[in-house]
């Protein structure tokens, strides 16, 4: 008896599933890059939902050496990290630096500010403008989208 | 066929054919010179009606010899000379005697190519470089030994257009309304065949000098907020201005807890959210924030100046800035006084102008004035950003010219440069405008009177005022931000003295700079 017990435990124990423990979870994604992050968005609708809506993920992909409090209240009261990420971080990143090293790099206070600067000037225009999706580009940052070659 | 030049004593460099007679230059063209052909001399060439056939003959066998030789002509641009082809007779006969390659003993030394010298106009549109012109006659005499090619400029009919601008300004200047009208009815047809920048650019010079002869002048030149707003997202030049100088006035307001800042154009407001942002996100926490906008009356009567000052508003409360707004109607900044801006005892001022100063010079005594009261507010900082170009010579060939290369390089840069294309039509309309009424207004219509740094710099220091260095953030900032545009190789910041220039390849075409108050002189007692 104790010993089926115990193998039942045991077997409980190895099988470790990683979607019980989100805190885990959230720990592992918020070290993703990019690309990576959108990937693990479609895994299953747990990732998924965990990449959607918590912000804090995309914290750590913007600026990822230079985050205090103060900074994380803008952003957040500007749109968000994700939002952050997709319309400015990312487009001034590819165009600012070679893609392989943009991971890894740190930021320096030049990028952080214009990145702000370019965030702000995103949000403030959306201020009259309601209609605009939240993960469209404002007109001001157009400039920022690839071209399409026709 | 007599080809006396005439350099122009004031040594100015102009496309033009060389005149057959005399001084009086250009404006004999309508004559009738032994024979000439009058619809070709309208356009600067000087055939003889006689002639005509043998012309066309000549210009078949070029074309033919020029098919041959095309491929080793770039081996040889570095020789190249350009002769004149106003006079097409006797150009045709030396340039089919140098394909012919007989050795160059009697090439008509007369045609040097300093009167029609392309450099006048630099700037890609026009003018492709790559082949040096000889601007000293007496160089061609020692040329005989070495062999030399011609080489022919594709652009004919740019150049051409090129020509025509200049001779219908020219004959506006000197009042010679029927050869203008004939050479504006040209400028049209040959805008038509020109792609991209040039056609754009020709097509608004040729409207604006349409204008000026017919008298139709535009009722009231208003860059409505729309057009500025297509602007600043198809391109750098009013980003760069706003992200230069709101790092100046952060700088400025380093340690101070109420700030106000005046600005003298609000339009959209687009500049101060980024402020804001960087003041919310300095050490020690944000200022008090007052902002003071200044704006023309709205063309459909509703209250423009206050709409924005909501939005910003709401803006700031979302990052916790305390913040303040006023804004005030005038139709020009002399209605502005000291009385109406509520300044307050503990607060630093910040005044920032954005292509507003040049609007002043077509009043006399306005650009004082507002000094003046810019004097009595103390402010920390004045941050001013212009054109840098001289559109407000005395004379109008002087003043079309140096508009012609600087729209041609703004349109240049916007051509380059990938943007959807409603911006990309509106911000040249926007451009047009401006074009406009450079061009075709005079008096205190013309509004349009950009001057460069040094002029802005010689006013402001006889004015009491100091320069304050743009420091090396700024520098950065600004060449981050032109690296971000995808037609980024072509934009270039320079620093200038302590101030920053922007500009297009190696036309500068916009600068920011900052002043204070000069230091008052000891009192003695």
């Amino acid at each position: 008896m104790v010993q089926e017990q115990h193998r039942g435990e045991q077997e409980k124990r190895s099988r470790f599933f990683i979607n019980d423990n989100i805190d885990i979870l959230r720990e592992i994604l918020k070290r993703l890059d990019g690309p990576s992050l959108g990937v693990a968005a479609c895994v299953c609708r747990l990732w998924c939902s965990l990449t959607r809506n918590d912000d804090s993920l995309w914290e750590h992909l913007c600026f990822r050496h230079v985050s205090t409090a103060s900074v994380r209240a803008v952003v957040v009261a500007l749109g968000g990290y994700k939002r952050l990420y997709m319309v400015c971080v990312r487009p001034v990143l590819s165009r600012l630096g070679e893609s392989e090293r943009v991971r890894r790099r740190a930021w320096t206070r030049h990028e952080v500010q214009l990145s702000l600067s370019l965030f702000c000037i995103d949000s403030y225009e959306r201020l009259g403008n309601g209609r605009i999706a939240s993960d469209a580009s404002t007109s001001s940052l157009m400039f920022l989208c690839n071209t399409i070659n026709v | 066929m007599d080809r006396t030049r005439d350099r122009d004593e004031a040594g100015r460099q102009q496309l033009g054919s060389s005149s057959g007679t005399s001084s009086c230059g250009k404006s004999n063209l309508w004559k009738e010179e032994g024979g000439m052909d009058e619809l070709l001399a309208v356009v600067g060439y000087k055939v003889r009606s006689s002639d005509m056939a043998e012309v066309a003959q000549k210009l078949e066998r070029l074309d033919e010899a020029m098919e041959n030789v095309q491929d080793s002509l770039t081996e040889h641009s570095n020789d190249a000379f350009y002769y004149n082809p106003s006079d097409i007779s006797n150009w045709l006969e030396t340039m089919l005697y140098n394909f012919d390659s007989h050795p160059p003993e009697e090439s008509n030394k007369d045609s040097a190519s300093s009167d029609y010298d392309l450099k006048a106009i630099p700037g890609k549109a026009i003018y492709d470089g790559g082949v040096s012109t000889t601007s000293n006659p007496k160089r061609l005499k020692s040329v005989e030994s070495t062999s030399t090619v011609v080489v022919v400029d594709w652009q004919e009919n740019g150049i051409r257009l090129v020509h025509s601008l200049m001779e219908c300004a020219e004959a506006v200047e000197n009042n010679n309304l029927p050869v203008a009208e004939a050479l504006v009815k040209q400028i049209g047809f040959l805008a038509l065949s020109q792609v991209g920048a040039m056609r754009k650019v020709a097509t608004y010079f040729a409207e604006a000098l349409a204008r000026r002869i017919y008298h139709v002048f535009p009722l009231q030149h208003s860059l409505s907020d729309t057009l500025q707003t297509h602007f600043y997202e198809s391109c750098p030049y009013l980003k760069f201005a706003h992200f230069t100088t709101n790092q100046a006035i952060l700088e400025a307001f380093q340690g101070k807890s109420r700030v106000h800042v005046i600005d003298f154009g609000i339009n959209q407001g687009m500049q101060w959210p980024a402020l804001m942002q960087a003041l919310a996100l300095r050490t020690g926490g944000p200022p008090a924030f007052r902002l003071t906008g200044i704006g023309p009356p709205a063309a459909d009567n509703s209250d423009h100046l206050q709409e924005v000052g909501s939005k910003l508003a709401q803006f700031a409360e979302t990052i916790h800035v305390q913040f303040e707004y006023h804004g005030f109607v005038a139709n020009c900044l002399t209605d502005l006084d000291v009385s109406m801006l509520d300044l307050r005892e503990d607060e630093s001022v910040a005044l920032n102008s954005v292509f507003e100063f040049h609007k002043l010079l077509a009043r006399p005594g306005a650009v004082e004035k507002v000094l003046s009261v810019v004097r009595q507010i103390r402010p920390e900082i004045l941050t001013v950003v212009e054109q840098e170009a001289n559109h407000n010579g005395l004379s109008f060939l002087d003043r079309f010219t140096e508009s012609l290369h600087y729209y041609c390089t703004l349109f240049d840069s916007l051509e380059v440069s990938p943007v959807n294309p409603q911006d990309k039509a509106m911000s040249e309309v926007y451009l047009g405008k401006q074009i406009c009424n450079v061009v075709s207004c005079e008096g205190m219509d013309r509004v349009e009177r950009h001057e460069t740094l040094n002029q802005w710099r010689n006013r402001f220091s006889s004015a009491g005022f100091s320069l304050i260095h743009l420091g090396s953030n700024a520098f950065k900032q600004a060449s981050m931000l032109l690296a971000l545009f995808a037609g980024g190789d072509g934009y270039k910041v320079e620093e200038n003295n302590g101030c920053l220039m922007l500009g297009w390849h190696t036309r500068a075409l916009i600068a920011t700079s900052a002043w204070q108050l000069a230091a008052k002189s000891v009192v003695t007692l």
